[in-house]
């Protein structure tokens, strides 16, 4: 066989932090930095987005990279992309190669779906005689027909991503990268692209595959690799590799707790001692969606004299922010906490979230005026599980349902018989 | 297993100072030249007026310098010629100079979208920005030739110089912009410092007046200004007189050091973008 890509001893390092959050620095805080010497020098933090990975993927080959966030998957992606360099190790890549980082970059809303797939194409990596070749089918697959002159900006957002994708499945480099590009987009076509990407798989192309739908990853690679803290933990059979990541503690981190005054997080007010997320009493990572889930936030009241309110915000894998809940324990409502600890703890009704990894973000505050003590980002997180054969909000239906949460809802039927001339709604 | 192995992609830290890859920036040509489409014509799709602004801002700053400087302060352009066409000739290196040096300057900030998205030879996107001047340029040339046609006997033939004056002032103009968009990335207050480095050059160079007006002891700094010799030789090329070659080939030999330099620094910097963006 042949190699198609092979990666040796990949590093990257991310320097954050330092005088500001962001990244880039200002020629006064240069000078003023130079003015007063080295004195407090600012703190900068190092982070290790990947150390030494190595693999190398043949040619023809469909590999799936899969990890939980901030395990290191976009960075190599981004690496293989050319898009950033490597801290130090390095990479061949053999072909012709073509990254999906995201549908529609470049894509501007003044310019026509003609324009765009020509501008969007190149920006790919396209030729344009090869674009001009695909034009028919690229416009057949967005389904987009009459409205290839009409600017993007008057699209409906479902036109406007079919459009994204159309241009990027017709890709067709040797070596494609893809980056859970197909979270969006409606299921059947989503559906499509995913045929079609597989169709070309078939081709003799190389594709790396990067999504946290672990059933497309079984579905589409035969091979999968997982990635941990920048490193490789495990490379082999797809349906192996989504198993071991199933069953281990990789995708979450479902306890914290900080022992050292130091590091805890809290202000003199109030401090944080540990989160923990309990299914059935048991520190547990994967909750099946039908169960209910208990967020447990422990923490002190260091100061007498404060109304002291614990709060939890919950996000999903893409950020959004699914809800926020403050305790209400009418025990401890418009009280006074004495100085002491609290285990304070929320209660998450089964069949109430859908699946996916929840990331909670714990905090303490004070109301009227409010001021947060500690808020503590991405303190733990837990992935809900759907399971076969329980009730659940999925009821018989077996493809992917969208959507932040899936409650089961009581739902009641009134049948009308044909027969009767008024309806209600009619009175 | 192919006869011809293709050379592999070899993606490593890099480190030292190299060039642009000229022939990397060849092969992604048809981006280049997408992304300058882009720019003209969303330019032109956007705005209120559209073309027609194009013809009015070179006019309506014309006629502003003209009240301004030939009325008020009495500067004369000498030689016969019309102040307006003086002034106008001069605002059309001057013009697409600033224009580029500005927008590309910004370039990558403003692209930062793409940068961290896809791969491509980053420096096509300050070239983009140079490159996309060239419509506005042009409609401000033709409005001095009609200008000329207007007040003279046409353009004299030293107008076979002008296209060797404007590949200068382009490459001049993208020199800098390699120099600051790459500043740009670390310094976020070099966008706030441009406009207002660029007004003062404008000052500094024979744009309003004409370069004999300027005092025996502050001629220097007409003279180090590499800008002076390419608005000069425009000025020559468009309304007669002789093409002063020695400031033009100081121009050419500013002009070379900071894009060779620019190459290299942008190079340098090019690594960290998509870290920093």
């Amino acid at each position: 066989m042949t190699r198609a890509i092979e990666a040796g001893h990949l590093a990257k390092k991310y320097v954050i932090g330092g005088v500001k959050e962001a990244n880039y620095r200002t020629l006064r805080d240069s000078i003023a930095g130079f003015v007063r010497r080295r004195g407090a020098s600012p703190r900068r933090e190092t982070i290790w987005a990947l150390r030494d990975v190595s693999f190398t993927v043949e040619r023809g080959e469909v590999m799936g990279i899969i990890g939980r966030n901030g395990a290191g998957k976009s960075t190599l992606l981004k690496i293989l992309s050319r898009i950033t360099e490597p801290t130090s190790g390095m990479a061949r890549l053999y072909g012709r190669s073509g990254s999906l980082l995201e549908v529609g970059t470049g894509f501007h809303p003044e310019l026509s779906g003609r324009e765009n797939i020509f501008l969007n194409g190149a920006i790919l990596g396209m030729r344009r005689a090869e674009i001009a070749r695909k034009l028919d089918e690229i416009v057949a697959f967005a389904e987009i027909g009459q409205f290839l002159d009409t600017p993007v900006k008057r699209y409906s957002s479902g036109m406007y991503v079919r459009l994204a994708f159309a241009v990027a499945a017709h890709l067709e480099t040797e070596i494609l990268i893809v980056d859970e590009v197909l979270a969006v987009g409606d299921a059947s076509f989503q559906r499509k692209c995913l045929n079609k990407m597989e169709d070309v798989g078939h081709h003799g192309r190389t594709i790396l595959f990067v999504s946290h739908n672990l059933a497309s990853i079984t579905r589409l690679c035969p091979r999968a690799m997982l990635i941990d803290a920048g490193r490789v933990v495990r490379d082999g059979p797809a349906h192996e590799v989504v198993r071991f990541y199933l069953h281990s503690d990789l995708g979450t981190t479902a306890a914290r707790q900080w022992l050292d005054d130091a590091e805890a997080p809290g202000d003199e007010v109030a401090r944080l001692r540990a989160v923990r997320v309990r299914s059935d009493g048991e520190v547990a990572a994967k909750i099946d969606i039908h169960r209910g889930v208990d967020i447990e936030l422990e923490w002190e009241a260091l100061e007498p004299g404060h109304v002291l309110v614990p709060n939890l915000h919950f996000q999903n894998e893409e950020g959004l922010v699914v809800f926020v809940s403050s305790d209400l324990d009418p025990e401890w409502r418009r009280r006074e906490r004495e100085p002491g600890r609290y285990v304070s703890t929320a209660h998450i009704p089964g069949n109430f979230l859908a699946e996916g990894t929840l990331v909670v973000s714990a905090a303490v505050s004070t109301m009227d005026p409010v001021r947060v003590h500690f808020y503590e980002r991405d303190a733990v997180a837990f992935e809900v599980v759907d399971v076969l054969g329980a009730e659940t909000a999925r009821g018989d239906y077996g493809a992917p349902i969208p959507g932040v949460v899936r409650p089961l809802l009581p739902w009641t039927n009134e049948f009308i018989p044909a027969a009767a001339p008024v309806t209600r709604s009619q009175r | 297993m192919s006869a011809v192995e293709p050379r592999p992609i070899v993606i490593a830290p890099s480190s030292g100072w190299r060039s642009i890859d000229l022939r990397e920036v060849w092969e992604y040509r048809e981006l280049l030249f997408i992304l300058v489409w882009r720019d003209i014509k969303v330019r032109y799709r956007q705005t209120l007026l559209g073309v027609l602004w194009v013809v009015a801002q070179p006019l309506l700053t014309a006629v502003i310098f003209t009240v301004l400087f030939n009325r008020v302060a009495k500067i004369d352009a000498g030689g016969g010629v019309p102040y307006s066409l003086f002034v106008m000739v001069a605002l059309v290196p001057w013009s697409f100079f600033a224009a580029g040096v500005s927008a590309s300057g910004n370039s990558l900030i403003g692209s930062s979208h793409l940068i961290s998205k896809v791969y491509f030879p980053r420096v096509i996107v300050p070239a983009a920005s140079v490159l996309s001047g060239f419509v506005d340029m042009a409609v401000t040339l033709a409005l001095v030739i009609v200008m000329s046609l207007v007040y003279r006997a046409g353009v004299p033939p030293q107008v076979i110089f002008l296209p060797v004056a404007i590949l200068i002032c382009a490459l001049f103009a993208f020199g800098i912009g390699m120099w600051l968009s790459a500043l740009n990335v670390e310094y976020r207050d070099i966008r706030v410092i441009i406009p207002f480095l660029l007004q003062l050059w404008m000052y500094a160079t024979p744009v309003v007046y004409p370069l004999r007006v300027v005092p025996e002891k502050y001629r220097w700094v007409a003279l180090i200004n590499p800008m002076t010799g390419i608005v000069e030789t425009f000025r020559a090329a468009m309304l007669g007189g002789a093409i002063p070659w020695p400031q033009l080939g100081y121009s050419v030999a500013v002009m070379a050091v900071v894009l060779v330099s620019g190459a290299f620094y942008f190079r340098r910097m090019e690594r960290l973008f998509a870290d920093v963006l």
